[in-house]
């Protein structure tokens, strides 16, 4: 093959265009905006490997059982071996490329324990671990671009691809900048979008990150897979624009989480959990907030002002900018918010979708992560996957020929130009604030039949109305034609929780709060005109070392 | 309180001047005034007459990727970071970066500053520690967002001539100290882009998001 496009320029988009021109593949890498906006440069606490020189006793089989125990075993031992196998490497190659990771006193990469782990293995770079390593591979990719390996498209945004019988053979872009659909013909396509999070308006994470991509493609016969799972952060600062991640270091230094009952502190985790209930995982202690139903705050006050200045400064900083709260003398008010997406694309050991030569990688894809995912892992697993796609891609024969799809990218032109037209009381963004609140009240942290049965009827009927709905010229073109792909994904995760009638890692059913055996494998979801059909995908994750890793 | 905006609708339109009301609190960003002037159904302005939304460019809301500069009072700021209630008198203006070519309101393609170091070889490529041990002053290089402010408020900086502002130098510190077999070339091209053209007016360190000490990198890179 020689002519890669990689849609999206994150970690995962930017990895696998790196490693296509290492193989000598010539790559078209294509995002609306450049790779610092993208949502990659918001991680902070670190990406997780196991070093042969790692002092710790830990071992890529014991990040392959915690990855897989974590996940709930949704995840099979191969593919999950595949992505620990390689961690130390990975690790080398961004230190290759320049990522100012930390060090400790003696010179050596830094590490810290991260949730879920029986060992020590994530590596950081202060509190701003994917910025840092966004910063390397942009000049790594710009070492490409300056040889002519890789071509950056700005203002560019993913419009459909062009498939037909079972084969994918580009795509359509929309470019913001002349206003008009470019048909990009290529030997493979990478997908690299990152989540979904304008199903939910404010989560923690970048306003990049809708979906849509997921969306459209699925309605053009691309599987998706755990869509159900969704993390959410216990500890995030809410504020009129979007939840910001209050650090797990909070809860580490010893942060305390209550509620006020008759005037008097509640510490509601340590009561049902003990001394370490404030570092009970992710999803068990934002389940306990939810079902407590008041306001909720942490403190971490009584470790005074010279401690916190010196563990936390970053959450220090944050609370005083964004809401003015000096928390060396009052708590913060926190709340849980929807943070990453275990469920995307379906794709094989080699990252390819049910569609030959339309690979996906990063968290658009769903993969490593099964019903849950542990911190540090996934940015792993979006350079994995984009080295990964990228090896595949480089060692298949290419076809120089295609069919035309001309006729398809008129259709999809005219398609724009009448809905640019059409007529309505409601503008796009009056749907997506609709969804949003939708998706919060019926899909969150807990949820029963009924409501998810809510939740379908109201995205159904948006669905119906999407397009009648007025188009806003003042708005990227992109933000409005994006708006079926957005509710259908949302469809279709409404439709995974609904069918998952068990509970298991993030996915919680009041319902059936019981994690069941016939259940135990990942949800495959497809769609056909308007029937979204769920089956499972059949390989059952086991536990493999049990002993050692604990 | 009257907010003013300089808008334009297509990169070679006419720019001008439309004013809003807010009368929201304060102890709002101003990306949430954006925002909040942009939610309702039909956007008015202080005319009272229907107008079309603003276009603003954003991405995380919270400091870490540079989308949101603008010039917001005078002063070229991160929408996100900026607080109405910090800002003084009873008026705010807003108008998008002006080095820059503007794509639609206060949205502008700052694609110059990736151009540049492309064309001058910025990029590790190999992790050769130099002498430069500072690690913190990487650290804090590796940060910026290149969001254009520096350059916006450097009386040098000229879109598209040969002096390529603060963000470059950073850059050429950043190369240097992680690639020591890089520094001679380096010196070159730093020389060439910017040693010769900085008039040392350094508000540039003042405008940083990241606070990064443009001014060490400059003394580390003029060092011979
Ligand atoms: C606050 C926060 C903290 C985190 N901390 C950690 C951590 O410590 N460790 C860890 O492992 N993980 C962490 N994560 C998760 C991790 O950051 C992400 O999973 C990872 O960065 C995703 O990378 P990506 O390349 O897949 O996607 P992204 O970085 O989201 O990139 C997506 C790209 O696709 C582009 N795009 C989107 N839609 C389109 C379209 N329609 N057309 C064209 N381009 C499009 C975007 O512009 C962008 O360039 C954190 C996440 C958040 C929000």
């Amino acid at each position: 093959m020689k002519d890669v496009l990689v849609i999206g320029s994150g970690i995962s988009g930017m990895s696998c265009a790196v490693r296509c021109a290492e193989l000598g593949l010539n790559v078209t890498l294509v995002s609306p905006f450049p790779s610092e906006r993208a949502q990659s440069v918001m991680a902070a606490g670190g990406i997780n490997a196991v070093l042969e020189d790692n002092g710790e006793g830990d071992t890529v089989l014991c990040h392959v059982e915690d990855t897989l125990r974590g996940g709930g075993y949704l995840s099979s031992e191969e593919e999950v071996k595949g992505l620990c196998e390689r961690s130390g490497e990975i690790l080398r190659f961004l230190e290759r490329i320049g990522t100012v990771f930390s060090v400790d006193e003696n010179g050596k990469t830094a590490k810290r324990a991260f949730g879920g782990q029986s060992h020590k293995r994530t590596y950081y770079c202060g509190a701003s671990t994917g910025k840092q390593i966004v910063s390397s591979l942009i000049m790594e990719v710009r070492h490409f671009e300056a040889a002519g390996k890789i071509t950056r498209r700005l203002w560019s945004c993913f419009h459909s691809g062009l498939i037909l019988d079972g084969v994918c053979y580009g795509a359509l872009i929309y470019d913001e900048t002349t206003r008009k659909l470019e048909t990009i013909y290529a030997d493979a396509v990478v997908m690299a979008t990152g989540g979904q999070n304008t199903l939910f308006g404010k989560t923690t994470g970048s306003t990049q990150c809708d979906g849509y991509a997921q969306g459209q493609l699925f309605r053009q016969g691309v599987e998706l897979k755990n869509l159900e799972f969704i993390q959410y952060h216990p500890t995030t600062l809410v504020t009129g624009q979007k939840n910001m991640l209050i650090s797990e270091a909070a809860r580490g230094e010893g942060g305390r989480l209550f509620y006020m009952e008759n005037g008097k502190r509640v510490y509601f985790m340590e009561d049902k959990y003990g001394e370490k209930g404030n570092l009970m995982t992710r999803d068990v202690v934002s389940r306990e907030m939810f079902l407590v139903n008041k306001d909720i705050w942490l403190d971490v006050s009584f470790l005074g002002e010279r401690l916190i200045r010196r563990r936390i400064p970053e959450v220090m900083e944050l609370c005083r900018k964004y809401r003015g709260i000096d928390i060396s003398k009052e708590p913060i008010p926190v709340t849980p918010s929807v943070h990453f997406f275990m469920g995307g694309f379906a794709v094989s050991l080699d990252h390819e979708t049910n569609i030959r030569n339309l690979f996906a990688v990063g968290e658009c894809a769903s993969k490593y992560h099964g019903a849950n995912r542990l911190g540090g892992n996934s940015l792993l697993a979006a350079i994995y996957g984009g080295m990964k796609a990228a090896e595949e891609i480089a060692g298949r024969a290419g076809d120089d020929k295609h069919p035309d799809f001309s006729g398809y990218a008129a259709r999809q032109t005219q398609v724009l130009e009448e809905k640019g037209k059409t007529e309505s009381r409601f503008p796009v963004a009056y749907i997506r604030d609709l969804l949003a609140e939708t998706m919060q009240k019926d899909l969150g942290i807990v949820r029963n039949e009924e409501s998810l049965d809510n939740g379908i009827t109201d995205v159904d009927y948006y669905l119906e109305n999407a397009d009648r709905i007025q188009y806003d010229n003042s708005v990227m073109t992109y933000f409005n034609y994006s708006l079926t792909g957005i509710l259908t994904l949302a469809r279709a995760v409404l439709t995974c929780a609904k069918n998952r009638r068990e509970s298991r890692g993030a996915h919680y059913r009041s319902d059936y709060p019981e994690m069941k055996e016939e259940y135990a494998s990942s949800t495959i979801i497809s769609y056909d005109d308007g029937v979204y059909r769920t089956r499972p995908e059949g390989n059952v994750g086991t536990s493999i070392n049990t002993e050692r890793c604990i | 309180m009257k907010v003013k905006i300089l808008r334009q609708v297509t990169p070679v339109s006419e720019p001008y001047w439309e004013g809003f009301n807010y009368d929201g609190p304060p102890d709002i960003s101003v990306a949430g005034l954006l925002d909040h002037l942009n939610y309702n159904d039909d956007i008015v302005n202080d005319e009272g007459v229907n107008t079309t939304r603003i276009g603003w460019e954003c991405s995380c809301l919270q400091g870490v990727c540079g989308s949101c500069a603008m010039v917001i009072n005078g002063i070229p700021a991160l929408a996100c970071e900026t607080f109405v209630r910090d800002l003084k008198g009873n008026e705010i203006t807003i108008r998008p970066l002006r080095k820059f070519p503007v794509i639609h309101d206060l949205i502008t393609d700052r694609s110059s500053i990736h151009e540049n170091l492309k064309k001058t070889n910025i990029f590790i490529r190999e992790w050769q520690q130099s002498e430069d041990k500072d690690h913190e002053h990487q650290y804090l290089a590796a940060k910026c967002l290149k969001c254009g402010l520096c350059l916006e408020v450097c009386p040098n900086y000229v879109n598209g001539q040969t002096f390529y502002g603060a963000v470059f130098a950073n850059d050429c510190y950043l190369v240097s100290s992680r690639n020591r077999n890089k520094i001679s070339e380096i010196r070159k091209v730093y020389g060439e882009h910017f040693g010769g053209g900085c008039s040392k007016s350094l508000s540039c360190v003042d405008v940083c998001p990241m606070k990064i000490p443009t001014l060490a990198s400059m003394s580390k890179l003029n060092r011979r």
